[in-house]
């Protein structure tokens, strides 16, 4: 019976002191949200109006899209700039960075906003909302910008005031665009509701001064890229489908005459073309293929080989800097982790690596970066 | 019929409840006859301390651990998602308030948790895995935890485990209901009836439930501002009947029917675009004959079960809306032989056909799976038990390979109530259908899953002689592999992700389980632990580039504890639960992570007797410590919260 009792006794002692120990514990006020381990980040850099954006789409509905900073003064890297800046997060799928003057605009997809930056600082400037699903942004003139949205219309956005001045209606989602001579081109993809077979597919022609659709050009499923080369030929890439429903083609565009000149398709349906970019002298053109392939204007054929294979590496975004012409490719790696950006010379040699954030999808240059 | 051998080698110090609980545990076939000895008046009072033991060591050296109407009742406006993280070692990945939550059991993915709800699999065939927060605890009488291997005697693929709904008939009942009101913070309310009549060899049960909820709890958002959750509301409906009948205690007959709506909007994160609004419907109807039949050495089990569900989901941004429609023909059958001394042999088995009409795929897809299953248990000697499991899956008329599992029980004491347990396993998950058949991106390629594992465990209980304090501790060590795991991976060039079987997984782990009841100056007092320890690591890389390997698996924690305290007296009672879960990493190269937190709930109720009328009034309060928290990452959940039940019994027609 004493037996009994010291247990009795015992098993109260122990209730009470475990309840003891877990109020205080669970007083804590801290909100608990997420936290970054490594790389511990203690960089300060005055200005970001020098150097490379890596815009980090992050995982869809998780919310943990960031921008990496490559500064070329002092080389370093800085994870979540904007983060850093404004003390919250830049929102759901990043998918673009575009520079006006001193201001970066981030169109953040799933968040359905345009986050102005300030260049000097990286602190909110304004949040332009009322877009739906924003993918690219061009700019007009200092006063006017168009933004596509994976719905039918495009956006025009004010830059004196950062908001939606007007849209123009369109019959299906938009894509990327530039600007030719005093119009827009715009890649319309179709709405991905509908099967591939039917959707549109087709470059746009809009007069920036009135605002209106004066002409389109029929291209092939999927019009993802687009890019204007040193004789003003604008060169589109067509993906065929994201469900392989037709082999993707390249084509070049005579932009005067609004028809195609030349369509290159690709062997392999199965192998999907993406990131047309540019070189600065507008004399080769670059895309992602698995590998990074280089393709100079004049050729009569698609490349065969690309000049960076992959070697198990998952490339995600490319971009050309507009004044060394070096290769910027990103690696995705597989979605859950943090990526790598790559610097490679013309000739594909590796000059330099370093780590995103998570998906790495594309790179925006600032007007004097050198590097 | 379990052998006699078994009785005796009990230590039957113990109450015979106990004996007779880890008889109902210790087989399919058994558990009706022995359950008008159970006491189940319960079902309608309010805690009460019962003497038994929640851990088992059964099937010879596999785990289970059971979970009671004592536990339920109080918790009749929960779902099966709170339940568990409260009171067990799953782990449950939460969304938010009454929104989308799944298990990861033992370090596994969801689709290595299988649950069962009288036999039928509830786990959809197109994404293999559940939505806890869609299974009211008002829909089922009891709940049991097949750990690991122990799931192998219903099902290949659950490398977690299986957790299994049961409902069950009270022999002695003849009229006994119930009506309760819940009314809940941010308009959510639950109304849930249920009414059970019958005689000696007839009963009848009935069970509705309904929900409705706003959920428009505030949180604080990235820009410090306190705002509503937008798009989180419900409303859910539940109706079930249930029939037994039972013929000269030798035969039992059941046909049981569960239908089930659900309309949610899904709530966004909160990085998302307020103007989006995504929802989910879905309509389940679920349909079970069953007849047992009990003679002195055999036992014969015959099941055939009917799922038919209806999904719908919207998605106004991406102008999307989508239907999956299945139906799933599930068949069992289960023989026992004990005729010959410390042998019992178990074949059966079972047939499924599963057919998919969904948007998402080309066509209508549709799957057949044949097993069969022998199960052989041993008893070497009357203190060392053995248990031999054998499965084998013949898909579409492709047999997969042999599922094998091999337990041992020992049990050193006759007078002290230790047992230690063994087993060691190998299974495999076949792919699902979204994986071998969603458009555009399923690989009919695929090869299923292999996991290999190991475990050992200890159990041990202990009952005072006045009765009057009791503890039961259980100790449980893993370690497992999974080979060819799928993983739906980016592919190089196509901006698709394709499932593959690319990933190798290990997860190991300890669980402790600690239980005390005890009266200390007329109160009872009861207090329930658990502990889990688990490392999930990722085995394989994608390329040289992929640093990940012997990284901790995607939100899961590597440390989990959740403790309940009760207290009772003169009708009063009150219970705390505390959960402590730990850091979860967002990320596979565990760079940035969820910090860990801890959520304390109460609840405090009366009971009022009057004449055959129990009147409940009871008052919940949630997060009690107003933590500001997310459990993934941008997913925001409530501070505290409060709810007021008030419930009216009726139960006076028991037999005594």
């Amino acid at each position: 019976m004493k037996k009994i009792r010291c247990l009795i006794y015992n098993f109260t002692v122990l209730c009470s002191l475990i309840v003891l120990s877990i109020l205080p514990s669970a007083c804590s006020k801290d909100p608990i949200r997420e936290k970054i381990i490594t790389p511990p980040d203690t960089t300060k850099v005055a200005t970001y109006e020098n150097g490379i954006f890596i815009v980090n789409e992050g995982n869809y509905n998780w919310g943990n899209a960031s921008v990496t900073y490559l500064d070329n003064k002092d080389n370093t890297v800085i994870q979540d700039i904007f983060n850093k800046s404004n003390n919250r997060s830049l929102g759901d799928v990043a998918e673009s960075m575009t520079i006006s003057g001193n201001l970066g605009y981030l169109l953040i997809n799933n968040s359905n906003r345009i986050e102005v930056v300030s260049l000097k600082d990286f602190k909110s400037v304004s949040t332009i909302t009322g877009l739906h699903s924003p993918r690219y942004l061009e700019v007009v003139d200092s006063s006017k910008a168009y933004a596509t949205n994976l719905q039918n219309y495009i956006s025009v956005i004010n830059l004196k005031t950062n908001t939606v001045s007007s849209t123009i209606q369109t019959t299906s989602w938009t894509e990327n665009l530039i600007r030719y001579d005093r119009f827009m081109l715009v890649t319309s993809i179709g709405r991905f509701s509908e099967p591939t077979a039917v959707r549109k597919a087709q470059i746009l022609v809009i007069d920036t001064q009135t605002d209106a659709i004066v002409d389109s050009i029929q291209s092939g499923k999927e019009p993802i890229g687009i890019v204007i080369d040193k004789k003003q030929k604008v060169w589109v890439l067509c993906s065929g489908g994201y469900d392989n429903f037709e082999a993707p083609s390249l084509l070049r565009i005579n932009p005067e005459l609004r028809v195609i000149e030349k369509v290159f398709t690709f062997p392999d349906p199965k192998a999907v073309p993406s990131r047309l970019c540019m070189n600065p002298t507008g004399d080769t053109i670059y895309f992602l293929m698995g590998g990074v392939y280089q393709m100079p204007v004049t050729s009569a054929a698609l490349p065969a080989q690309p000049l960076i294979r992959p070697e198990g590496r998952l490339f995600y975004g490319l971009n050309i800097h507009p004044a060394t012409g070096r290769i910027y490719v990103s690696d995705a790696k597989d979605y859950v982790q943090n990526g790598t950006a790559y610097q490679y010379d013309v000739t594909g040699s590796l000059v330099k690596s370093y780590t995103t954030g998570r998906i790495p999808g594309s790179f925006c240059f600032t007007k004097n970066s050198t590097k | 019929m379990v052998p006699l051998s078994k009785r005796k080698s009990l230590n039957i110090s113990l109450l015979s409840k106990y004996a007779i609980f880890l008889l109902y545990s210790s087989g399919l076939l058994c558990f009706p006859l022995f359950t008008h000895a159970q006491n189940l008046k319960d079902t309608l009072r309010l805690p009460e301390f019962e003497f038994k033991s929640n851990f088992i060591i059964d099937n010879q050296g596999f785990k289970r651990v059971k979970m009671d109407s004592t536990l339920f009742i109080p918790n009749l406006s929960a779902d099966l998602s709170t339940i568990l993280s409260e009171h067990s070692s799953i782990f449950i990945k939460s969304y938010g308030n009454g929104t989308l939550a799944t298990p990861s059991f033992r370090g596994t993915s969801a689709q290595h948790t299988q649950v069962e709800w009288n036999g039928i699999n509830l786990n959809s065939p197109m994404l293999g895995q559940m939505d806890f927060s869609q299974v009211p605890v008002a829909q089922f009488d009891g709940l049991e935890i097949l750990y690991g291997a122990a799931g192998i005697s219903r099902t290949s693929g659950a490398f977690g485990g299986v957790i299994d709904l049961v409902t069950m008939p009270d022999w002695n009942n003849r009229f006994k209901a119930y009506l309760a009101q819940t009314i809940a913070s941010f308009g959510n309310y639950v109304t849930n009836f249920n009414v059970a009549a019958g005689g000696r060899s007839f009963q009848s049960h009935t069970k509705v439930n309904y929900a409705s909820a706003v959920n428009n709890f505030p949180y604080t958002n990235d820009f410090g501002d306190v705002v509503s959750q937008q798009n989180a509301s419900y409303t859910a409906f539940g109706l079930s009947q249930e029939l037994f009948w039972k013929v000269k205690d030798r035969h039992l007959f059941s046909a049981k029917i569960w239908y089930s709506r659900d309309d949610r909007n899904l709530p966004p994160t909160t990085q998302d675009d307020p103007q989006k609004i995504e929802t989910l419907k879905d309509k389940a109807l679920r349909g079970v004959v069953e007849y047992k039949l009990v003679e002195s050495k055999w036992n014969l089990l015959v099941r055939s079960a009917l799922n038919d569900q209806y999904m719908k989901y919207t998605n106004n941004v991406l102008e999307l809306e989508s239907v999956h429609q299945f139906y799933s023909w599930i068949n069992r059958a289960r023989f026992s032989y004990s005729g010959v001394r410390n042998l019992t042999i178990r074949p059966g088995v079972d047939f499924v056909y599963d057919r998919v009409n969904s948007d998402e795929y080309q066509g209508i897809k549709t799957r057949t799976t044949t097993s069969l299953f022998t199960e052989i248990n041993y008893n070497i000697t009357p203190k060392l038990k053995s248990s031999l499991v054998l499965r084998d899956d013949l898909i579409d008329g492709k047999f997969s390979p042999l599922i094998p599992a091999l337990g041992v029980e020992y049990r050193p004491a006759d007078k002290i109530n230790l047992a230690f347990s063994a087993n060691l396993a190998r299974n495999y998950r076949s792919p699902t259908l979204n994986e071998l058949y969603w458009k555009n991106s399923g690989n009919p390629d695929l090869a299923p899953e292999t996991n290999y594992s190991i475990e050992v465990g200890s159990t041990y209980n202990f009952r005072s002689r006045n009765n009057l304090f009791y503890l039961e501790a259980s100790l449980a060590g893993y370690y497992s592999w999974i080979y060819d795991m799928i993983v739906w991976t980016p592919i190089e060039g196509s901006g698709l992700f394709i499932p593959q079987n690319v990933s190798e997984i290990l997860a190991r782990g300890i669980e402790l389980g600690l239980n005390l009841n005890g009266t200390v100056w007329g109160f009872d007092v009861g207090m329930k632990n658990n502990y889990n320890f688990c490392r999930s690591t990722y085995e394989k890389a994608s390329s040289g580039f992929d640093n990940k390997i012997g990284k901790q698996q995607l939100y899961i924690p590597v440390n989990t504890f959740n403790t309940t305290i009760s207290i009772e007296r003169w009708n009063y009672y009150f219970n705390y639960n505390f959960t402590f879960t730990g850091d979860r990493f967002t990320g596979v190269e565990n760079n940035s992570l969820m910090p860990g937190y801890n959520l304390s709930n109460i609840f405090i109720g009366k009971n009022i007797h009057i004449k055959h009328f129990i009147l409940s009034l009871q008052i919940d309060i949630n997060n009690l410590f107003n933590l500001d928290y997310q459990s993934i990452k941008n997913r925001p959940m409530p501070g505290i919260n409060g709810a007021f039940t008030i419930k009216l019994a009726f139960s006076g027609t028991n037999r005594p």
